[in-house]
């Protein structure tokens, strides 16, 4: 009775080891591949073998290995491959991040066909703009062509948008932020990594963190990150500074880590007009948990109430009136082209809200006072005033001018235009003026 | 007897002309007697000596026996005198007069042209022998050819004579090479010849008539350990070794086939490259078992239109591959890794490498600056960087200096415009492209979408790659290691290879 138990034992520790066994890759192919790619592509190859990847023993072959019948994969010496790893191939270890990647907003970025900015660059620039200087971020919908020798259409590959359609279903791309093939994990932890994309004139987040308290201190005390640590929990593992990943992605004492970027935010700043998000009460105590990981509870309560203010000052003074001498001008049949974006003031409302209202927004989102004033609000209001209501006066319509007059003289906010400077000035001194702006600022 | 010589010699002296010509003959087979003599006694060695005794003396020999016919013909139209009367001018009567084997004059002019006949016999015999020498085709066009000489003679095939690839055997052959000498002579004398020569060099022989006088594809050859050494430019030169069995054998017992396959009797490879360079490939085509040609086309061409101009192809042989079997140039980092390997230089100056590299390959416009430049190049850096090191071992560095100097005077020759690289290597492959990756790659395919293979061990199997260690992968592999999957491939690639070897 015991022999045949020890028995049984034995055979089933044995078919276990032998299944662990077949479930690896051959020797053959995973050897293969690194003896020749580390000869032919030297430095992809070095990239792995300095990485946690090469540690752990993930070859060449677990992520780039297909199976058959999936529309990527071909043949390469002794092995079925496939080029493109898509976060479906990713997620058979990270399944955690790869779920959370998959509910989030950046991986809804490729599904931008629709969108305003995908129809100007594919109407006014052309397509070939479109892949580099939209999809590279936004992601492609990758495309299959039989006789690519990858089996990838020229024209979706190479591209490692954040919002990548994969042809596995799968939406995303890891290596948009967790750069091939070293994947390290400071790399991704650092301001850069998501500053190839989230820059510039319309959403300037690199520049306004680099102009914040936040990257001055990060950018003196880089050495103090402790970037390679594979625990990252701020106020434990650092504490000089935050990064992009401290605040929207990273582990605080007592919040874990998440892959899903809007987790922690509050507003969207992206539309015309800013609206507060689903949820948004539970995503903005998120973010201060991690604020107070390093501030004050009032210190953060102080920073939203700030924040909200210019938000709605933003959405209520220059937001709503130009969106809607927008809508008189349409609805008046004003407009002399009838293409989207063929009309001068077109342009004009789109850079007040998509660019300069933006910058507004996110320099006051992450304390950056140049960008709120300056680089926003400042460019808002001199394109509101004198470009945007000359260009609307210039119709002559009798609807679209009583809007503006009675904007102009009946809305406190805008009355300034027709009063003196000493009246003005003395309204600032008593602070009178201050009050006109007081229904920003929620109660505490 | 003398006196009868004198006579004779100035009896033909007719005229000035004449005269030059007695001279010119019997100067020149005196000098060439007497230098030929001192030549066998081992009195001269200079490789000089040769061109003189070997092709001068022999055609002034030529002009002087003109000249003698020539004065004598001059005098004959000046006087209006028959022959005769100028012949009992010229002799004694009892000379002139006709015995049983004619006349002494006669007699004596039969004797020298017989003489004359055996003279020039022996002369053109030890001309062609002379030229058939290393020495003379390495020396006789100095500038020219140096680089060439140079190369050889540090090389495989020091020992085999230069006639014996570029001419080969046969009167087909001598005439071919003798005419294209002259030609050579011509574009040397009025300067028409490119610089660099460019390569291949057309009128070689082809390579399967010379080569396979030593190396033939019937040998068996099986396979080759090669370890390569390259030092890094870090302050130790710290070496890293790459081993190889290469697998050269021309696959006569099926699954040993290596490299030599693409001249195995039963195989044939013909190519058409983009141009006479012969490193890019327009297609590729090889011989099956049943004698149809399976052609690889190449699907990445540089310039397409290319296609339709090119002219260049050709059935493969010794010479595609072993372009520089015997000139070879060597690459700087190559060559600095030799020298370290065979401890002309030191590596316990620091930076050896890093420094040495610089040095030879800093752009000099003629040797002159060279040396000196590589000499205020090296002595400056340690001097500089390292003083305690100058001081101490200035003899080493000076030892130093002269090795990069001959390094750099072995490759490169300015009056030639040869620098580094002017002459690439097919063999092996440096970096990704040159060598055999110019047909085995990915690029080159067939209608079926076969592409000929560039699996990296079925030509060698790896036994190190860039590591400490020379022999890793024949070492046990460690399952903490990150290659541990291609360590274990290797080393069973390699077992395999030999197993089935020994079968």
């Amino acid at each position: 009775m015991r022999w045949a138990k020890m028995i049984s034992i034995l055979m089933a520790a044995g078919l276990l080891l032998s299944l662990s066994a077949a479930a690896q890759t051959p020797t053959e192919v995973a050897g293969k591949c690194m003896t020749c790619h580390k000869e032919k592509s030297p430095g992809l190859y070095q990239q792995w073998y300095q990485g946690k990847h090469a540690a752990h023993k993930v070859t060449c072959i677990d992520c780039h290995g297909a199976n058959e019948g999936e529309p990527d994969a071909f043949m390469h010496y002794d092995g079925l491959i496939a080029t493109l790893v898509t976060p479906k191939d990713c997620g058979k270890c990270h399944e955690k991040e790869a779920t959370e990647v998959a509910n989030s907003y950046h991986a809804k970025a490729g599904q931008i066909l629709e969108s305003k900015d995908a129809y100007l660059a594919h109407v006014t620039a052309g397509s070939p703009v479109v892949m580099i200087g939209c999809e590279s971020c936004h992601g492609a919908k990758v495309e299959i062509d039989p006789d690519s020798p990858n089996k990838l259409a020229a024209k979706s590959w190479p591209n490692s948008g954040i919002g990548r359609i994969n042809p596995d279903g799968s939406l995303g791309s890891c290596n948009a932020c967790h750069t091939r093939h070293n994947f390290s994990k400071a790399q991704s932890r650092q301001p850069e990594a998501c500053s190839k994309c989230h820059l510039g004139p319309d959403h300037p987040q690199k520049e306004v963190y680099e102009e914040s308290k936040h990257g001055n201190t990060y950018y003196t005390n880089k050495d103090l990150m402790n970037l390679d640590s594979d625990t990252w929990v701020v106020g434990q593992d650092y504490y000089v500074a935050p990064t992009c990943a401290t605040c929207h992605m990273s582990a605080t004492v007592d919040q874990a880590s998440t892959h899903d970027v809007g987790a922690r935010i509050s507003w969207t700043l992206r539309p015309a007009i800013s609206v507060k998000k689903d949820n948004w009460q539970q995503k903005r105590a998120n973010m201060k948990n991690v604020c107070v990981s390093c501030h004050g509870q009032s210190f953060a309560d102080g920073h939203y109430y700030q924040f909200d203010a210019v938000v709605e000052l933003y959405n209520e003074k220059f937001a709503k009136p130009s969106g809607e001498i927008l809508r008189l001008v349409r609805e008046n049949n004003l407009l002399e082209n009838p293409a989207s974006f063929s009309n001068d003031i077109e342009w004009t409302y789109w850079e007040i809200w998509h660019h300069e209202g933006r910058r507004a927004r996110h320099g006051a989102s992450m304390m950056g006072p140049d960008y709120t004033w300056w680089e926003g609000m400042y460019m808002v209001v001199q394109n509101f005033y004198f470009k945007l209501i000359p260009q609307a006066r210039a119709y002559d319509n009798a609807e679209v001018n009583a809007y503006i007059d009675r904007l102009l003289t009946e809305d406190p906010m805008h009355a300034w235009v027709n009063q003196e400077t000493e009246g003005l000035k003395k309204q600032i001194r008593s602070g009178e003026m201050e009050q006109i702006y007081e229904e920003f600022f929620d109660e505490r | 007897m003398f006196q009868k010589y004198l006579r004779f010699v100035r009896g033909v002296s007719v005229k000035r002309v004449g005269l030059i010509g007695v001279v010119l003959v019997t100067s020149s087979v005196i000098t060439f007697i007497i230098l030929e003599l001192a030549r066998l006694a081992g009195l001269l060695t200079n490789s000089y000596i040769g061109l003189i005794t070997y092709l001068g003396f022999p055609a002034l020999f030529i002009i002087g026996l003109i000249l003698i016919p020539i004065g004598w013909r001059q005098r004959k139209k000046e006087t209006g005198k028959s022959t005769r009367e100028l012949l009992s001018e010229r002799f004694a009567p009892e000379e002139t007069r006709g015995g049983l084997f004619g006349s002494t004059v006669f007699k004596t002019v039969a004797i020298f042209t017989l003489a004359n006949i055996v003279i020039l016999g022996a002369a053109s015999t030890r001309m062609l022998e002379f030229m058939d020498q290393p020495k003379f085709c390495g020396t006789a066009c100095h500038s020219v050819m140096n680089p060439e000489w140079v190369t050889y003679q540090d090389s495989p095939h020091a020992r085999v004579r230069c006639v014996d690839c570029h001419v080969g055997e046969g009167i087909d052959a001598l005439i071919d090479s003798k005419l294209n000498g002259t030609w050579q002579m011509i574009s040397v004398t009025f300067d028409l010849l490119e610089r660099p020569i460019p390569t291949p060099v057309h009128q070689l022989r082809p390579a399967r008539e010379t080569c396979e006088q030593c190396h033939w594809p019937e040998k068996f050859y099986g396979s080759r350990l090669k370890t390569l050494v390259s030092y890094a430019k870090d302050s130790a030169s710290t070496p890293a070794y790459t081993t190889l069995n290469m697998k050269i054998d021309a696959g006569r017992r099926g699954a040993q086939s290596g490299i030599h396959w693409h001249i195995a009797e039963e195989n044939e490879v013909r190519y058409a490259s983009v141009n006479d360079e012969r490193e890019e490939m327009i297609w590729v085509d090889a011989r099956q078992p049943d004698g149809s040609y399976k052609r690889y086309h190449n699907t990445n061409l540089v310039d397409p239109e290319s296609v339709a101009k090119a002219e260049y192809d050709r059935v493969l042989d010794c010479i595609d591959c072993h372009n520089r079997a015997t000139h070879i140039y060597e690459q700087p980092d190559k060559a600095l890794d030799e020298r370290i390997r065979l401890d002309r230089l030191d590596r316990s100056l620091p930076y050896l490498k890093r420094v040495a590299l610089e040095a030879i390959t800093n752009g000099y416009n003629d040797s002159v600056a060279a040396m000196a430049g590589i000499r205020n190049h090296v002595e400056g850096y340690y001097l500089r960087q390292f003083p305690e090191v100058s001081r101490t071992k200035s003899a080493l560095i000076d030892s130093t200096i002269e090795v990069l100097q001959a390094v750099y005077n072995r490759n490169i020759h300015h009056e030639m415009n040869i620098e580094w690289g002017t002459y690439p290597s097919h063999i092996g492959h440096e970096g990704n492209d040159g060598g055999c990756f110019r047909c085995h790659n990915p690029n080159l395919e067939a209608d079926d979408g076969t592409a000929i293979s560039s699996d990296c061990t079925m030509c060698h199997s790896i036994i190190a790659n860039e590591d400490r260690r020379a022999f890793k992968y024949l070492t046990p592999p460690d399952t903490a290691d990150a290659d541990y999957q291609m360590h274990r491939y290797l080393q069973q690639e390699f077992m395999r290879f030999m197993e089935e070897q020994t079968k």
